[in-house]
């Protein structure tokens, strides 16, 4: 059986919601998700408190980040960084999404769902990304609370489709209460409504995040062959024991 | 030959917050299913989705439920499940998600499925159990689990 991904859990400040949402997709058959503190450009940046909500089984939680810009130069103060696993972005303006797609250093960048697409999706900005190992995201939790989003997200769904021919797109939950999940096996279905072929909904959940993954560990790396490890963490050393293949294995190289 | 063939779509109800509410019968799966798939796909799901399609069984304690569907219309049917929010029972409303878990061409091939999965549910669950008693017993029904009787006595706890 595949590693299935949920790479976007929506982080809460209420410890126990988010505890019961993890224990959800662990038995729903999810290996690995990571909780997504989104910052806006106008706040503050937010503490990086990695969570760990106690492994009673053995699911991987990563952190990530979600960068919501409107203008280039809002992105990039590069040290914090460094503290997740994966960092995404939220583009909102056209030049803003050829630039994220080209050249920020971002493993995820995120689709709107929510609303119409101000811009349209024009093919050599996503040519661009597909070769830099950039993944899209389309999120289906809104889908699911609202019939008006619903139509929002299968449109714009669609029109990426149509631009990118399925290609390094993931699908993720947004979930913020338990009651949102959704199993694996019927999120690569829910692929066949966004224009995906059955091939490729099952990768979007699976070799995909992967994928991702791989792309956000390397950026921690110089160039995927070296890497830092802080010696006091066990939690990092049992993952250095798998960066000596990955390392090797990784075959996106960034910057 | 000339043959129907159905595809069974088995799925799981998974509830947040209480066993209890696991009071559930068939007519709640099959309107909310209906429901929505019209919904989601218009006249043309809800007129496919009255061709061939009924719930087959339905297993209280464990959730899990067995939906038949044409084989040539089950992507559709299967496409609106993750849209079920909840499930109206008696007048009270059960927030609920339905998480499909295999789909087969016979009922017997799912409840081969189900057996395995039921015997992976329960070695997860011996981990977690608190008493010397509960863990005997746990270990009994994974060696009894067999496709024909199908034992399972077991909640989920979640």
């Amino acid at each position: 059986m595949a590693v299935f991904m949920d790479l976007n859990i929506t982080y809460t400040t209420d410890k126990k919601r988010l505890r019961s949402v993890i224990e959800t997709a662990a038995h729903l058959g999810y290996s690995t998700v990571a909780i997504n503190y989104v910052v806006d450009l106008q706040q503050k940046k937010q503490v990086s408190s990695s969570v760990f909500p106690g492994k009673s089984r053995p699911i991987k939680v990563l952190n990530r980040l979600t960068v919501v810009a409107s203008d280039p130069s809002h992105f990039r103060p590069n040290a914090e960084y460094k503290a997740y696993d994966l960092v995404a972005v939220y583009p909102t303006t056209e030049k803003l999404f050829h630039a994220a797609c080209m050249t920020f250093d971002v493993d995820i960048i995120c689709v709107a769902v929510i609303e119409k697409q101000p811009f349209f999706f024009k093919r050599s900005p996503i040519n661009g990304a597909i070769e830099r190992g950039v993944f899209f995201e389309i999120s289906y939790t809104p889908a699911i609370r609202d019939s008006t989003m619903r139509r929002y997200t299968i449109a714009n769904a669609i029109s990426l489709m149509e631009t990118c021919k399925g290609k390094n797109v993931i699908v993720t939950s947004g979930a913020e209460k338990p009651l949102e999940l959704r199993g694996p096996y019927d999120i690569a279905n829910l692929g066949l409504l966004f224009g995906l072929s059955e091939g490729d909904g099952k990768a979007a959940i699976s070799t995909n995040c992967r994928a991702v993954h791989l792309h956000g560990e390397t950026r921690k790396t110089a160039l995927g062959i070296v890497h830092t490890m802080k010696k006091d963490q066990p939690l990092t050393e049992r993952q250095e024991e798998e960066h000596a293949p990955v390392s090797k294995r990784a075959k996106i190289e960034t910057v | 030959m000339v043959r129907l063939k159905s595809r069974y779509l088995l799925c799981e109800v998974c509830v947040s917050d209480r066993r209890n509410l696991s009071l559930l019968d068939d007519r709640a799966i099959y309107t909310a299913t209906k429901a929505a798939v019209a919904r989601a796909h218009g006249d043309y799901g809800a007129a496919l989705s009255s061709l061939g399609f009924s719930v087959k069984y339905l297993n209280a304690h464990t959730g899990i439920v067995f939906l038949r569907c044409r084989k040539s219309h089950y992507r559709l049917i299967w496409s609106a499940l993750p849209f079920i929010t909840s499930l109206e029972n008696r007048g009270q409303r059960v927030p609920c998600f339905l998480n499909c878990l295999h789909v087969g061409g016979t009922i017997r091939t799912c409840q081969k499925f189900l057996v395995r999965y039921n015997t992976q549910q329960l070695h997860r669950m011996l981990p977690l159990c608190q008493s010397e008693a509960e863990r005997s017993e746990i270990r009994k029904s994974v060696l009894s689990c067999t496709l024909k009787k199908e034992a399972d006595d077991e909640e989920e706890d979640e």
